[in-house]
């Protein structure tokens, strides 16, 4: 039999525990005792009725005082609040997207980027209708790049991306006024409708966070997605593994945290060029380590199998083992934190992007054009550090597991081609992922993802969801922090297996994978929606009749409410463990957790008893399946 | 529409009812007391035994084990219990089958086998293990046409896949005066589809006697037969709920099932395969099983396998 076993919560807490006893040692501060700091949060917030969009405010509703000074109701209060923390989250995924675009713009044969994947360029080009014949690789990239960046402010149409949706969805958006025009413009739209004096009515602010939402996932997530594998390839399985045992002591450990993979692919080669190397060695270290947080780390993982150290509240663990000699991150969910910590430790931290500026950090400005000497420059840095590390406070938790990831949509149907029979079925399609569902073998699917949360026992939710959905033979696909939480617990080990159902046990035999599917970073959620469209296509059903439904059960971010509005607006009903600060709008909250249903034909559901949100989506799979006839 | 797993439940209630009757049936007519056993075996009812760990030696041990099977009929939507409805749906079979037995009766005749007995495990054991037979092929049914059929069968034995039969096939192949017998691994079990039973059953003492299965570890024994029995079935339109609950029976076991039934039955991937030609069942069936065959083509004008040297060549 195999040792096979998965990794605790009550492990990570030991060692979370642990690590902030160095913590205590050098007076570090850490997210916990802010978390206390805090406690207990301003109630007007947290409903979604404190108002601090003009200057006659700040206003809050009570039932004394039921409107604003410019007679804005609950409501309209949230329901703006909400808007703008769409447009928030929908703006950075946005303009990572942008970002890449902007990379792909500047690839060249012999230059810091490539086109690795010419086949999926090909791809796109002819979805968007561009002529390919007799044209080189990089001058259709560079075509494709401008065409893509110019979705981000064309004047007039919809985003192209929208034509991969089945018909039926299609029809839905232009119906419901959801279709996004330019990206930056329904950002723009929604700062707009928000100021003072414009929109306060429930269903008009919610109709644009739906359609904010859309320009993100099916705008600016999906070129960040689609170009990031154009550039650095499309991900296939690969083996790696996770949880912070996987920094070495006697290694030079980089670690790259945040989001555009422009960054950390960069570090990853330069981590492997000789020249650094050597001059590891000859401090002392036997190598370089590259190991990743967050998303960026999601990004390398699919693509590098480079492993991952944590998710979102484990970025200061990383620093407080005393042996990360760089934490080199970009843009977004990165803890200002880091600076006042790291300076506790020997540790840099370095931000490299304009957008993330922070103090008490080092500022080595990264650049798509200068790319190859920015790495070199940063792993320098970090390799020169390696002498400073005080041994005294080295610790690094002895944790880790073994995970396959890789599975973009392409590599799940290659991976179902396996199981489909030659001689009696077709190849390329979801189909036999259909088969499964129809026939019962599998119940259904849910998409997990989303951040962590202190509100919620660090992946706690994400865990035990997991654990309790693949036992009831529902496989799982999973994206950013949930991901992580999965494969340092143990869930993308194929020998996870024997924690399923009969049914997803035998899935994952015959067609070889983990019951849990590591499909990527957040804005690789663009391809679970497409995933979905795919499986609508192939079965000849719409979106919200599949049994599938999206599920953040540790949210934090204004990008998780992004991605939230546009899963749903795609006709998937998604279940969040961490209520959103609308509760004070009594019309805005039934909206989203029903009026929409109208709309789009699927709504929010908000449970923070995270056992009943797990059986909530198992009722509502089984629902599907009973009107479904399956 | 019945679901498929709707189905698998029904066709093993059926079954259950059907057993349950004729146990009860056998008890009135010769008392508990009654002993039951299949001849030559040391493993009792092989298929209970090796599930259960439990011997069954009268008709009172009988009607006991028939409650311990009605545990495992378990109705929740999950493929466990579809899987375990299935192996209830195999042990039902067999307590059909043993009551045949009663008092050393001979309820099989010529073509048919019915229960085999542990030599020809033995003898079958060693070539499947060293993988000179390849492959076991069950199947059940009555193909579109008698020449089919015979092609079919034709087919896996010049493959040297041994080859059971149970139900029309066995009139077809008589029909077509085509040669069967344990000699040239065609073994036609019996007409009705409880004898199937006897081909699991050889497949579950081959994880007794090969695998060292300790009898009980339902799990170990599961485990044995879908990696290392490489059996399958080929079953031929119209799948009633019985022929579908005994499905669930054998892809529990890892054994994949081909039909050319394309209505209400779901395909599943690798293990339940509609096939609407047959002609392409060969092909299909050793792809979905895994089975890969090096054949060396001879091109001489008569069939040629290892299947055919036990072969009789009568005068005239």
């Amino acid at each position: 039999m195999s040792d096979f076993k998965l990794t605790t919560i009550d492990e990570f807490d030991a060692a979370t525990e642990r690590l902030l006893e160095t913590g205590r040692k050098v007076g570090a501060d850490s997210w916990q005792l802010r978390v206390k700091n805090q406690t207990p949060h301003c109630k007007f917030g947290e409903q979604g009725i404190c108002c601090r969009i003009c200057s006659m405010g700040p206003c809050r509703i009570t039932p004394k005082a039921p409107r604003g000074i410019c007679g804005c109701d609950a409501d309209g209060i949230a329901g703006r609040n909400f808007l703008r923390f769409v447009a928030g989250g929908a703006a950075t995924h946005s303009d990572h997207g942008r970002e890449i675009c902007h990379t792909l713009s500047t690839v060249s044969r012999d230059g810091n980027y490539k086109v690795k994947d010419p086949e999926k360029l090909l791809r796109i080009a002819k979805e968007w209708g561009v002529e390919t014949e007799g044209k080189d690789i990089y001058d259709l990239a560079h075509e494709m790049a401008e065409l893509a960046l110019m979705e981000y402010g064309k004047p007039h149409g919809v985003q192209r991306w929208l034509s991969r949706a089945p018909k039926h969805t299609q029809e839905i958006w232009h119906r419901e006024e959801i279709e996004p025009r330019a990206i930056d413009r329904e950002v723009s739209t929604a700062m707009h409708m928000t100021h003072m004096g414009n929109s306060s009515k429930a269903e008009a602010l919610v109709r644009q966070s739906l359609r904010t939402g859309m320009s993100d996932g099916w705008g600016g997530s999906m070129c960040g997605t689609e170009f990031s594998d154009v550039m650095f390839g499309t991900p296939k399985p690969v083996d790696t593994e996770a949880n912070l045992g996987v920094m070495k002591e006697d290694h030079v450990n980089i670690i790259v945290h945040g989001h555009d993979p422009s960054l950390s692919e960069m570090i990853c080669e330069y981590a492997e060029d000789p020249e650094m190397v050597a001059l590891a060695k000859s401090l002392g270290a036997k190598g370089i380590n590259v190991a990743g947080v967050c998303c960026t780390s999601n990004e390398v993982a699919m693509r590098r199998g480079i492993p991952m150290a944590g998710n979102f509240l484990q970025q200061e663990n990383v620093v407080l083992t005393g042996a990360c000699e760089a934490i080199v991150v970009d843009v977004q969910c990165i803890f200002p934190a880091l600076g006042p910590l790291s300076k506790c430790f020997h540790t840099k931290f370095i931000t490299t992007s304009p957008i993330a500026q922070m103090p008490d950090s080092d500022f080595i400005r990264f650049n798509a054009r200068t790319a190859g000497e920015n790495a070199k420059k940063i792993v320098r840095t970090a390799v020169e550090n390696y002498v400073n590390r005080k041994p005294e406070l080295v610790h690094i938790p002895q944790l880790k597991q073994k995970a396959t990831v890789g599975y973009s949509v392409e590599a799940i149907i290659k991976q179902l081609d396996k199981v489909a029979n030659s001689q009696a079925e077709p190849t390329g399609t979801t189909k036999p992922l259909i088969d499964c569902i129809t026939s019962g073998v599998l119940r259904g699917v849910v998409a997990m993802v989303g951040c962590n949360n202190p509100r919620v026992r660090p992946d706690s939710a994400h865990v035990e969801l997991m654990k309790k959905l693949i036992k009831h033979d529902i496989l799982l696909i999973l994206s950013g922090c949930s991901a992580q939480a999965a494969a340092r617990a143990g869930l993308m080990d194929k020998r996870a297996k024997d924690l399923c159902g009969a049914g997803l046990k035998r899935v994952c035999e015959l067609a070889d994978i983990p019951p849990v599917l590591h499909m990527g970073s957040c804005v690789d959620i663009s391809r679970m929606v497409v995933l979905a469209s795919q499986i609508a296509k192939d079965s000849g059903l719409n979106i919200s009749q599949l049994p599938i439904v999206g599920c953040a059960p540790e949210w934090m971010s204004e990008k998780a409410v992004s991605i939230g509005n546009y899963v749903v607006a795609t006709g998937i009903d998604t279940y969040l463990g961490v209520a959103p600060q609308v509760t004070g709008g009594p019309k805005v909250t039934e909206l989203l957790t029903g009026g929409i249903r109208d709309w789009v034909e699927a709504a929010y559901t908000v449970e923070t008893d995270i056992e009943k949100l797990g059986d909530q989506m198992i009722e509502r799979i089984e629902e599907k399946r009973r009107a479904l006839g399956i | 529409m019945a679901t498929l797993f709707q189905r698998v439940f029904s066709g093993n209630d059926a079954v259950y009812g059907l057993t349950e009757g004729i146990i009860d049936k056998a008890i009135e007519q010769y008392g508990e007391e009654k002993a039951v056993s299949f001849p030559g075996t040391a493993y009792s009812l092989p298929c209970y035994y090796a599930v259960t760990g439990t011997k069954v030696t009268n008709l009172k041990e009988l009607k006991e084990a028939l409650g311990v099977v009605k545990t495992l009929m378990t109705r929740e939507n999950e493929l466990n219990d579809v899987f375990m409805s299935g192996v209830a749906t195999a042990l039902c079979a067999e307590f059909i089958e043993v009551i045949k037995y009663i008092d050393g009766a001979t309820p099989y005749e010529e073509p048919c086998y019915g229960h085999l007995g542990d030599p020809v495990i033995r003898e079958l054991g060693v070539p499947l293990v060293t993988g000179d037979i390849p492959g076991v092929a069950v199947i059940l049914g009555s193909a579109p046409t008698a020449e089919q059929g015979v092609a079919l069968v034709k087919s896996y034995q010049a493959q040297g896949i041994l080859v059971t039969l149970v139900g029309g096939i066995i009139d077809q192949c008589q029909e077509m005066g085509y040669k069967t017998g344990a000699n040239v691994r065609v073994i036609p079990l019996g007409k009705d589809v409880t004898s199937v039973i006897h081909v699991v059953s050889v497949a579950i003492r081959a994880a007794l006697i090969f695998g060292n299965v300790t009898p009980g570890d339902a799990g170990a024994l599961m485990t044995y037969t879908k990696d290392r029995v490489p059996a399958f079935v080929n079953a031929f339109e119209p799948l009633d709920d019985v022929i579908v609950a005994c499905g669930a029976g054998a892809i529990a076991l890892g054994f994949p099932v081909i039909t050319n039934d394309d209505k209400d039955v779901p395909p599943i991937p690798k293990s339940l395969i509609i096939q609407k030609d047959v002609d392409k069942w060969n092909a299909t069936s050793l792809e979905a099983r895994d089975i890969k065959i090096k054949i060396t083509n001879i091109d001489i004008p008569v069939a040629f396998a290892s299947a055919f040297e036990g072969e009789i060549i009568r005068k005239g």
